[in-house]
């Protein structure tokens, strides 16, 4: 475990550095953090709950709609809004959960796309409250300490500390006891309850985290754009996206969401040229690969070979 | 207020025939369910392929869309039977959850290749007799929806033929039932799964053919649409029962429209997924589900 932590510092490290290495690749790196982030937030409920969720666009269209229409129609500063949306969002989960966790494998994603989509089409009807279909413009934002948030270095650093916070939690998850309880509710919901788990809570809790974070990454994102599109930002290709990014580096492991942002964000850059608007086309290759011959992604199939051969040398000696 | 028959009738109509063709994007992807217990999320992208196919085929050989089945229907079964053998079958023993990753990987690699090879512009095919209407009464039926209607009714009928009354049938309705039993009997379940995928995807395909002088194809958005509304059909019914099926369709139809009308149309998906959600919740084997499958 202490060498996950070293790895997490050198990372955060190299990360405040780049900026001033690579200047001008600042919104590929925005992207990346985000995704980063999501992924690893959708992975405390998708992974080490094992609920696959393909509906958690909603919570970065709540967190994004939350920043975006509290600065530009109320004038609140994005720090309170982004704690609103912080209680908004698990409240949600709670509710959602409570609603559709009796509902298991399977049949819980599907229900999860169609409340999502539910989201989505309020988001868009509802004008008084959203923008409606056209969206909301971000004009002005204060400047806390004289920082301008428009610039794309302070959004690079929000992404960095979003990306930081989602995976130091789940870091602290990973070895705790709530951390070990989901783990056991994902194998077998049975026998958890036999050991005196009470699977429902669990899940509720992870999806209330999960949630909570990836509304965070929501508003962080809509100051990065500064324009936010129900369309876009409630989109059932967002959720899709953000649950790859984490089936495909490794579901239920500390780094396989981020691999999983580096490998899609990065071969999407590279092939933006080749493939234009298509470039979910990698997405759709990558999890087919992925699923077929390495069902434990990318960081998963590595990870169990070595653990295997640990445990098979210990049992040699 | 005067209750206004007429148009009562007339969105009744429209529902009920709209529903046959969302019947029949449902009864593959069931079908499918319940012989292979596989979600298949690429199943509205078929539907889409059936669209560019006769699309393509009117472009370049000037053919009229319901001509251009007798093309995409084959093409879809051999298509879906080669998918089948060589990427699904590997997932047999894996978790549920890896064939409904594969299946969504697959819409998206379908999507984004039609995607570049078309254009992201909607396309249709234009036929001469888009806007006639039959009339009966004061009630005017399309020509188009009717078609729509007539089709899905002839390909249910030739499916419900097959699987009930030739040894194919009985070989797949024997796999759905009981998939070693049917293995003991000697009946090469791989092979029958190929079939069964294959007449999935030609079904999906025949919807595409059939809704495109009604519809737009798009790429990418339309897929996942017409995906979601087979699975609100399938589980509107019970997942793995076909006839259900054809009444999940037909039922999803007339909500859509009469929501649309009476209430806002607005929400018109959101009619048919607030269902949906009713029904996973309240009645997971589905409003005729005798066949129980514990969720």
């Amino acid at each position: 475990m202490k060498k996950h932590y070293i790895i997490f510092a050198g990372l955060v490290l190299m990360g405040i550095f780049y900026p001033q290495m690579f200047p001008g690749y600042l919104s590929v790196a925005i992207t990346l953090l985000l995704y980063a982030g999501w992924a690893t937030a959708w992975d405390i409920l998708g992974g080490w709950a094992g609920q696959v969720s393909l509906g958690h666009a909603s919570f970065v269209g709540l967190g994004a709609y939350f920043v975006a229409v509290g600065t530009s129609h109320y004038e609140i500063a994005p720090w309170w809004t982004v704690l609103m949306v912080l209680f908004a969002a698990s409240l949600v989960a709670y509710l959602w959960g409570r609603l559709t966790f009796k509902l298991k494998g399977p049949y819980f994603t599907l229900s999860t796309i169609a409340i999502a989509e539910i989201f989505r089409l309020i988001a868009i009807n509802e004008g008084w409250l959203t923008g409606g279909a056209t969206g909301v413009f971000i004009m002005t934002l204060p400047e806390p300490f004289g920082l301008d948030l428009f610039s794309r270095q302070v959004n690079y650093y929000l992404a960095l500390a979003f990306a930081a916070i989602t995976v130091l939690v789940v870091m602290l998850i990973s070895r705790s006891k709530f951390g070990y309880q989901l783990r056991a509710v994902r194998e077998d919901e049975d026998s958890a309850m036999a050991s005196g788990i009470n699977p429902t809570t669990v899940k509720l809790k992870a999806f209330m985290l999960s949630g909570a974070l990836t509304a965070l990454g929501g508003g962080i994102y809509a100051i990065f754009l500064s324009f936010i599109e129900p369309h876009i930002i409630f989109y059932l290709l967002l959720s899709v996206q953000i649950a790859l990014t984490a089936i495909i580096g490794g579901r239920g492991t500390i780094w396989g969401p981020c691999i999983g942002a580096l490998l899609v964000v990065g071969s999407g850059e590279i092939f933006r040229t080749t493939f234009a608007e298509a470039n979910m086309l990698i997405y759709g290759l990558l999890i087919m690969v992925v699923v077929i011959f390495m069902p434990r992604g990318i960081v998963g199939e590595p990870a169990r070979y070595l653990i295997r051969r640990v445990y098979a040398k210990r049992a040699q000696s | 207020m005067m209750f206004d028959y007429v148009s009562f009738l007339q969105n009744l109509s429209n529902g009920v025939l709209i529903g046959g063709v969302y019947a029949l994007i449902g009864v593959g992807l069931t079908l499918v369910f319940g012989v292979m217990k596989l979600i298949n999320f690429a199943h509205g992208d078929f539907v889409i392929l059936g669209m560019y196919c006769a699309v393509l085929l009117n472009s370049l050989l000037g053919w009229d869309p319901y001509l251009s089945l007798l093309v995409a229907m084959p093409l879809g079964f051999m298509a879906g039977a080669l998918l089948q053998r060589l990427v699904l079958s590997r997932l047999m023993e894996a978790p549920p959850e890896s064939s409904l990753l594969v299946t969504l990987g697959l819409a998206l690699v379908i999507g984004n290749i039609l995607l570049l090879t078309f254009g992201a512009e909607p396309k249709s095919v234009n036929v001469s007799y888009a806007s006639s209407t039959v009339s009966l009464g004061d009630v005017s039926f399309s020509l188009i929806l009717l078609l729509a209607g007539l089709a899905t009714m002839v390909v249910i009928a030739g499916l419900y033929t097959v699987l009930n009354h030739t040894e194919l049938g009985r070989a797949i309705r024997a796999t759905a039932d009981n998939r070693l039993g049917a293995e003991l009997v000697g009946i090469n379940t791989r092979w029958i799964e190929a079939v069964v995928f294959g007449i999935g995807m030609a079904l999906a395909v025949t919807a595409g053919v059939v809704l495109i002088p009604l519809l737009f194809a798009t790429p990418t958005f339309s897929g996942a649409i017409f995906t979601l509304k087979a699975f609100v059909v399938t589980v509107l019914g019970g997942l793995g029962n076909i006839g259900a099926a054809i009444a999940g369709g037909l039922l999803l139809g007339v909500v859509e429209v009469m929501g649309a009308s009476y209430l806002t149309s607005d929400y018109r998906d959101a009619y048919g997924l607030l269902v949906f959600l009713l029904i996973l919740l309240l009645r997971p084997e589905g409003l005729f589900g005798k066949t129980v499958k514990r969720v």
